[in-house]
């Protein structure tokens, strides 16, 4: 192993979004859920600004730029979802996912 | 400035957006007294904002303007205008139906600029030819959309709000995810580059595949198909009627005409093509009868309308399904996707402000209370009626011709299979929409108080009505519409 | 490969030692009892030179941090475009430094809003 590759990359990308996925699924603690979906987005970058160092392109930038607008869109919604955790536990006493559960299908 | 021409329509939105937050902030260093009497002026200026929004379209379709901006971000073409002209008009009628409901409310200004937010994300989504723009249009629609389904602050609104914010989270992760791919193999953000590359690679298949596979699954949470369906009815009972409305005809049709930008323009031909249209298929055929099924057993007449879009949006497949099974130069599944979504979003409008009309007064949401309505308001139990007919497909409605017109194009697709499961899921969905008109039509009121709508709700629900028949008697101008919108992607 | 990297592991390994020869020295020296042992209240204190710590660690924070917080993150984050025009900005002129203008136009707005809304009052 002489060199770190593409592949390396994507698959540490692979493995943090795994792993988001999971936490948000599994996660019972809103505020983990979210950290869940943060650790997706990152895998997501990961991805991004690996492609876009390693694979030929006519414009070898975009990728970064798509990273860019990927946080600061990330960091809107985890505002947006943070005031509504406020709300909730404020409404609720909690905000354990599983117990916010009046609509029922 | 020619780019700031070309995005005028979703430019007006968003000014008046922007407008109706500064005038809401600084009323009342004015005069106390004009702030609390300012939802007239606000309104007033959100209509303004969506008229605004339809004229740029116009005087676009009228000087024959076309073509793309902000260095191929955008792209105006009639697929475009289409859109633009559905979301301004949906924007208009949503703020004609919150009216009433924002007269009892504290957010009166927020909530007016957050419907024109989204809709300028809709429309931009419609516009986006870059995989940068409609991610960034994607989540403008959609963080517009949280706060507008929490805005009331309550128990089940906020509650909505969180699953509806998590899934939807997770769905826009999911779908980077397979545009991260789909930039790593063609090295380009732009469609073009793309559909450049899809067109000309034999190898990568699978990664191709899975990317599409992660892209259909992110996007079909916002198209509300099964299985990325579990938010849809609890929100849609939970956010305040008019957002549910907005949810179920705007939000939906912005879905799908990503979808459409994405699959048809980007991954149209080549390899993985017959690959989505039986992924598509298959969800379709699932949709429509999970949907149709759990719509036969609720009693709340918000969530059963929920399901039924599940439905509808199933419906709406079948058309997308048809397109990448048929010879891409038939374009018949194209334009009855656009022609549905179209005459869908006059039925459910129309449907959906009636219900807020009728449960304003009787003060429920449940089919239940709806019984002897025809009694007490003739006029209203008509017209939810009318929309209700039109959602089974009954003559001579909107909603006829538009199944019609899509079942046709699975059918010449040789999707026949799929047609037949559409007729048949017509059939059980004629047995909870008739449920209620039944329920209005032939029990008895408890009292015989009676009701009319106000003077906003009863414009835009005439609009949404007369449109519904205008469409079921002469459809060609829609028709013709919608196929040179479909014509962007040959 | 090696040689390159070997120099960074060297001093990683040097960096490791420090502390673990520090703390282990002690408690061998503890253990061996070469070294004086005497445990005394003040001496487990959290912060021997400090302000005596009060209460539990778990105490809920003014939620008031939290719109600060929130207020921050964004503001913060939506500066990171700045960076990227800064760097192109001699070559965008006048038409970028109209589109900047706008974005700190609209973030402006955000601002409007917050402080109208008394989201930058303590009280």
């Amino acid at each position: 192993m002489d060199s770190v590759d593409l592949e390396h990359f994507l698959v540490i990308g692979a493995i943090l979004f795994g792993i988001g996925l999971y936490m948000s699924l599994a996660k019972r603690n809103f505020v983990g859920v979210l950290i869940g979906i943060e650790l997706m987005f990152n895998g997501v970058n990961l991805t991004f600004i690996s492609f876009s160092r390693f694979v030929e392109s006519a414009e070898p930038l975009n990728g970064h730029i798509f990273v860019i607008f990927v946080i600061t869109v990330a960091a809107a919604e985890a505002a947006v979802a943070l005031a509504l955790a406020v709300l909730l536990y404020r409404l609720r006493d909690t905000i354990n996912v599983d117990q916010i559960d009046l609509l029922k299908w | 400035m020619d780019d700031l021409n070309l995005l005028g329509p979703q430019l007006a939105l968003l000014i008046g957006a922007g407008l109706i937050i500064i005038v809401d902030l600084l009323l009342p260093i004015v005069s106390r007294q004009a702030y609390q009497g300012r939802l007239p002026l606000l309104s007033g200026l959100a209509l303004l904002a969506a008229a605004g929004s339809l004229g740029w379209s116009l005087a676009l379709v009228l000087t024959d303007e076309r073509g793309e901006a902000f260095d191929g971000m955008i792209s105006v073409d009639d697929f475009t205008l289409f859109f633009n002209f559905l979301f301004a008009a949906v924007a208009g009628a949503i703020v004609l139906g919150s009216v009433d409901y924002l007269a009892r409310h504290r957010f009166q200004g927020e909530y007016l600029a957050l419907i024109l937010i989204a809709a300028a994300g809709m429309s931009l989504m419609a516009a986006g030819t870059d995989l940068i723009m409609i991610f960034i249009a994607l989540e403008l629609q959609a963080i517009a959309l949280f706060a507008l389904v929490g805005i009331s602050k309550n128990e089940s609104g906020s509650e909505a709000t969180l699953k509806f914010l998590l899934l939807s989270a997770i769905s826009t992760a999911i779908t980077l995810y397979g545009m991260a791919y789909l930039f790593g193999l063609s090295g380009e953000t732009s469609l073009d580059g793309i559909a450049s590359y899809v067109a000309n690679t034999d190898e990568n298949r699978s990664a191709l595949v899975l990317a599409a596979v992660f892209l259909t699954a992110g996007l079909g949470f916002k198209m509300a198909v099964v299985p990325f369906q579990m938010w849809v009815p609890d929100v849609y009972e939970g956010a305040p009627t008019p957002i549910t409305a907005f949810l179920s005809v705007a939000s939906k049709a912005a879905g799908f005409a990503v979808v459409m930008r994405i699959f048809l323009a980007a991954l149209g031909e080549g390899l993985i093509t017959t690959d989505w249209a039986y992924l598509f298929a298959a969800i379709a055929a699932v949709s429509m009868t999970l949907g149709n099924v759990l719509a036969l057993v609720q009693g709340n007449i918000k969530r059963m309308l929920g399901y039924s879009s599940i439905a509808q949006a199933g419906t709406i497949l079948i058309g997308l399904a048809a397109v990448a099974a048929e010879d891409p130069q038939l374009l018949l599944g194209t334009s009855s996707v656009v022609f549905f979504l179209g005459a869908y979003a006059f039925t459910n409008i129309g449907a959906f402000i009636a219900i807020i009309a009728i449960s304003h007064k009787i003060g429920s949401d449940q089919i239940a209370d709806y019984a002897g309505v025809a009694k007490r308001s003739p006029l209203l139990a008509f017209a939810l009626a009318a929309c209700l007919f039109s959602l089974t497909g009954f003559p001579p409605t909107a909603g006829f011709i538009a199944k019609i017109y899509v079942f046709n194009a699975a059918v010449q697709a040789d999707l026949v299979w799929l047609a037949i499961i559409g007729v048949l899921n017509s059939v059980i969905s004629a047995y909870y929409y008739l449920r209620v008109v039944l329920n209005m039509f032939a029990r008895d009121p408890e009292t015989d108080e009676a009701f009319t709508p106000s003077p906003y709700l009863g414009a835009a629900l005439a609009a949404a009505v007369v449109g519904l028949f205008a469409i079921g008697i002469y459809p060609t101008p829609l028709i013709e519409a919608s196929e040179s919108a479909a014509r962007v992607f040959s | 490969m090696l040689p390159d990297w070997g120099q960074v592991g060297f001093l990683l390994l040097i960096a490791i030692m420090f502390p673990i020869g520090g703390i282990g020295s002690s408690w061998l020296l503890g253990r061996i009892r070469m070294r004086p042992d005497y445990p005394d209240r003040i001496k487990e204190d959290t912060y021997e030179c400090g302000v005596e710590t009060e209460g539990p660690t778990w105490v809920q924070f003014n939620f008031r941090y939290y719109y600060f917080a929130l207020l921050f993150v964004i503001f913060d984050v939506e500066a990171v475009f700045l960076y990227p025009y800064a760097v192109s900005g001699e070559r965008l002129v006048v038409v970028g430094l109209i589109e900047m203008l706008t974005f700190v136009g609209i973030l402006f707005i955000g601002l409007l809003y917050a402080w109208r809304k008394n989201a930058l009052e303590w009280t």
